[in-house]
């Protein structure tokens, strides 16, 4: 092979970005890394360095029913808000997104109360919803105000990204279906949402992990029974043990393995329709 | 009834808002024509498409094929098919099942339904291509992918917007010439939409040369060519001189003009600007002294037996029954 | 032939009248838009909009140890606004956001230009973006107090540092300060800038980098002049996102200042667990309304709307 061309040469500023990324990962990791392994901290070690022998005590520590949080039952609890917050957050979200396509009358109105809703600090969501439950003699609940105080996170996050979905969607496929005879139904089960289905898919994973992680919008707002998020927090004031170490490698497998489902099932859709790329 | 017309539009007019996007346009397309709709762009010519497709709504007017009214009926009811710009074939459906797409939302049964999908890329000569994605397809295949999926439900009108544009220009010919040749086999009415006069010109058997909204001329392509009616269609259309005499403007055709003297019939006279080499050919562009730049189309020999340069003084004569007067639009 | 039959006066029967029926069974394209974004608008209205007014309210009833009353006072505010406390508490926050916005910005500036223009192939940079994601899907809480044991006493990195020769004590000021508090904020933050960056960065034409190079302009120049300006949005947008999440934020200086530092909402929850609604309401229209000034002042470099509408 001929020596690397001039043009292939990488500049200066390529090998100094590239030590700021990888200086950047080390710093995203680094912590992470050492709470993995302080979980696996033996029963007399402490919460920093040295490792005093390895065990899973910790671990076990957070199935105890005698804990003063019910870890396992709050994790269920969160996967299934979360369940329920990603169904709706997709169907208005995607429902949304394809509404924008036009100027309506009220869209600039919607449009600046989604970046309202986005950006307004999280506890004063929570804080505004308690609040309208305690004057209306509601009891706050699960799967009514922290539902709810979730939802004003999670849809503008979907509309903003249904909204980079959409844009690159070409209006005449769903013209030249309706030139083919589907009706708007057919139009939108055929064409519409399988064409949009790795966004929507992202719009989905997204949902269920602000859900999954979200704490400060659900304080004020859940009622009596924890979500996962919160237990921890009530754990973190209350004891300072590596049990919170084995719960944040427990909290990161789960999403881990969740990611790694999401990533092959999103190949295995991409491959079977690599035309999406091209 | 006798129906001669396949399309006829009866006073259609488009507004968005305020804007005018097609304003009042009447057209009859008789049976079997291969018509094209031909101007600038932003002349409303996809637009028109677009409200005989039923992809806009008609704000005035009514638009009739086979001479019923359809203006109120949704797109599958109006009998047309269309063929996309880009061709809109979906991007997660191979070959067949675009193809198959209009029979499946009829819920004809799946058997049935690729065994008639696999006639029409047959007819497009595509029948190995079946199981491929669209992307996995150059341009010229796609197009005609695109047309099996619209020649499918034998509509009686097929709407083709820009279908060449987004070819090669060597395809563009060949691919030109099988439209041609598939709309006199199939004997329907085909509307092509097309900034480009040589596409018009090489197919249409009715060419309707738009501007601003308005149909400024609709004729065969000869009868445009020769007799443009105003000094715009003589400049769109192109090779052809439009002068402006006291007498009002007139149109006289490039490769009509030579470059010679005074006194030896109608004149105009000016510098030459530039010399064009064409093969055959050489053009001549003159700038004449009212300062409108025109040009001559001159055989190659009869150039190089008496050669200008841009600088000389040149005067373009012409023979009197070659002016042709336009009407100032 | 042709010609005869086009533009020819029409039969009367095709009358094309002036006033046009409705067409049927087509509802106009708004109220189609309207169907397909009310259940989101109904959610936001029910859920964030009357809340907020619902405090707005709040904010001016006048309230005791045992409970709040329908008023219309202003004391709720003059206390907010002459306690030096409320003062100290949002210069801090400020301070903390400026810092955090400079070193995320800094940072998601780079990777984002980095990973667009510098990765050549696809799939590495699929592959390196999702590295930078993946901490994202770790809950706030966890990824905060990783830091504990990192940057203690005998923590990681002092450990590091001492069997490195670079120290011989144990750095104090690394946990519990102002220090953990930024590190903590860029740690979770700092992806909030790179994704708009670089989402804004992938939709820049290379041709255009190429075409300032060929006339004459250097690295510095077309940064500046090309890719700065054309990630305008990004840049915009995770501002935006980094500089209210920081406002916003409840946790992070609770537990890494070791109580040197409070936050305007630490504060507020204080007094909402306090049950002292009407201040805390005043407290929260304040931070509202602060928070929208800045969102609208950034909001004005760049039409938002547009760049993610169309």
């Amino acid at each position: 092979m001929a020596a690397i061309r001039a043009s292939e040469k990488r500049p200066w500023t390529f090998y100094a970005l590239a030590t700021l990324f990888v200086a950047f990962l080390l710093f995203l990791y680094g912590p992470m890394f050492v709470i993995y392994i302080l979980s696996f901290q033996g029963p007399n070690g402490g919460v920093t360095f040295p490792m005093v022998g390895v065990s899973l005590t910790w671990f076990h520590e957070v199935f105890q029913k005698e804990q003063m949080a019910n870890l396992p039952v709050a994790f269920v609890r969160s996967v299934e808000l979360a369940t329920v917050v990603c169904i709706l957050t997709v169907v208005f979200s995607v429902a949304a997104g394809l509404g924008f396509r036009r100027r309506f009358p009220g869209s600039g109105v919607l449009f600046y109360i989604a970046v309202a809703s986005l950006v307004m600090p999280s506890l004063l969501v929570g804080f505004g919803i308690g609040l309208g439950f305690q004057f209306l003699g509601w009891q706050t609940s699960l799967f009514t105000s922290a539902l709810g105080a979730q939802l004003t996170w999670t849809l503008p996050f979907g509309l903003f990204a249904m909204f980079a979905v959409v844009n690159r969607f070409n209006r005449s496929w769903e013209e030249a279906a309706t030139d083919l005879g589907a009706s708007a139904w057919q139009r939108l089960r055929y064409v519409t949402l399988p064409i949009l289905a790795p966004g929507i898919f992202g719009v989905a994973m997204g949902a269920f992990t602000l859900s999954y992680d979200e704490y400060a919008r659900t304080t004020l707002t859940i009622g009596p029974k924890n979500t996962l998020p919160l237990e921890i927090y009530a754990l973190i004031s209350s004891a300072s043990s590596p049990t919170l170490f084995a719960i944040g490698t427990l909290t990161t497998a789960v999403s881990f393995t969740a990611i790694i489902a999401t990533l092959i099932i999103v190949t295995r859709m991409q491959r079977r329709r690599a035309a999406l790329r091209a | 009834m006798d129906n001669r017309f396949d399309v006829e539009l009866v006073s259609v007019t488009k507004r968005y808002g305020t804007t005018l996007a097609v304003d009042d346009i009447s057209l009859r397309i008789p049976r079997g024509t291969y018509c094209c709709l031909l101007g600038p762009s932003g002349c409303g010519k996809t637009t028109t498409l677009r409200m005989i497709a039923g992809h806009e709504a008609v704000t005035e007017g009514d638009i009739l094929i086979h001479g019923e009214n359809v203006s109120d009926l949704p797109p599958v009811k109006r009998g047309t098919a269309m063929m996309f710009q880009s061709y809109a074939l979906f991007p997660h459906m191979n070959c067949l099942d675009n193809v198959a797409f209009s029979l499946k939302m009829r819920g004809v049964a799946k058997k049935e339904r690729h065994a008639k999908a696999r006639e029409f890329l047959e007819l497009v000569h595509m029948g190995s291509y079946a199981e491929r994605l669209p992307a996995q397809l150059s341009g010229g295949q796609q197009q005609r992918i695109a047309l099996a999926r619209a020649l499918i439900n034998r509509p009686r009108v097929l709407l083709l917007d820009e279908p060449l544009s987004a070819l090669d220009p060597f395809l563009r010919t060949k691919v030109r010439e099988e439209l041609k040749r598939l709309q006199r086999e199939l004997g329907i009415t085909f509307i092509h939409v097309t900034h480009s006069q040589d596409e018009a010109m090489a197919l249409a058997d009715l060419m309707v040369v738009m501007e601003a909204g308005h149909i400024r001329q609709a004729a065969q392509p000869r009868e445009i060519f020769e007799r443009p009616v105003s000094p715009f269609i003589a400049r769109f259309i192109g090779s052809h001189n439009v002068l402006r005499f006291d007498t009002g403007p007139i149109a006289v055709r490039a490769d009509r003009c030579r470059l010679g003297a005074a006194g030896e019939g109608p004149h105009v006279n000016g510098q030459v600007v530039a010399v064009e080499y064409q093969g055959a050919m050489v053009r001549v562009a003159v700038m004449t002294e009212a300062g409108d730049e025109v040009s001559a189309l001159v055989p190659d020999q009869a150039f190089y037996r008496k050669p200008a340069e841009p600088g000389d003084p040149a005067t373009l004569v012409w023979a009197p029954e070659d002016t042709h007067a336009l009407v100032e639009s | 032939m042709i010609s005869d039959a086009v533009t020819s006066i029409l039969p009367s029967r095709l009358l094309a009248s002036g006033e046009r029926r409705t067409r049927r069974g087509r509802l106009p394209p708004w109220m189609v838009s309207w169907a397909q974004v009310a259940p989101m608008a109904l959610v936001l209205v029910v859920l964030f909009a009357l809340p907020t007014i619902l405090f707005l309210v709040v904010s001016f009833y006048d309230w005791d140890r045992v409970g709040i009353y329908p008023a219309f006072i202003l004391d709720n505010y003059r206390d907010l606004l002459t306690t030096p406390a409320t003062w100290r508490v949002y210069v801090s926050s400020l301070r903390f956001a400026a810092i955090v916005w400079a070193v995320t910005l800094f940072l998601g500036f780079n990777i984002a230009y980095f990973l667009i223009f510098h990765v050549r192939s696809k799939i590495t940079r699929t592959v390196l973006f999702l590295l930078c994601a993946i901490p994202f899907w770790t809950s706030g809480i966890i990824r905060t107090i990783a830091w504990i044991p990192f940057l203690g006493r005998n923590g990681a990195f002092n450990t590091m540092l001492m069997m490195a020769g670079i120290t011989s004590k144990p750095l104090e000021f690394l946990l519990f300060s102002d220090f953990a508090v930024i590190i903590t904020y860029v740690h979770l933050f700092t992806l909030l800038m790179v994704g708009p960056i670089a989402n804004s960065m992938a939709k820049i034409d290379k041709a255009l980098l190429e075409a300032a190079i060929d006339a004459g302009a250097s690295r510095w120049r077309v940064m500046v002049d090309v890719v700065i300006p054309l990630s305008k949005t990004g840049i915009v947008l995770g501002s935006i996102l980094v500089f209210t999440q920081v406002m916003g934020d409840y946790f992070v200086v609770k537990q890494m200042s070791g109580g040197q530092s409070a936050s305007i909402v630490s504060m507020l929850s204080t007094e909402i667990q306090a049950m002292q609604y009407p201040p805390a309401a005043a407290n929260a229209m304040v931070l509202v309304v602060f928070v929208a000034l800045l969102v609208a002042a950034m909001m004005k470099v760049v039409d938002v709307r547009k760049e993610l509408v169309k």
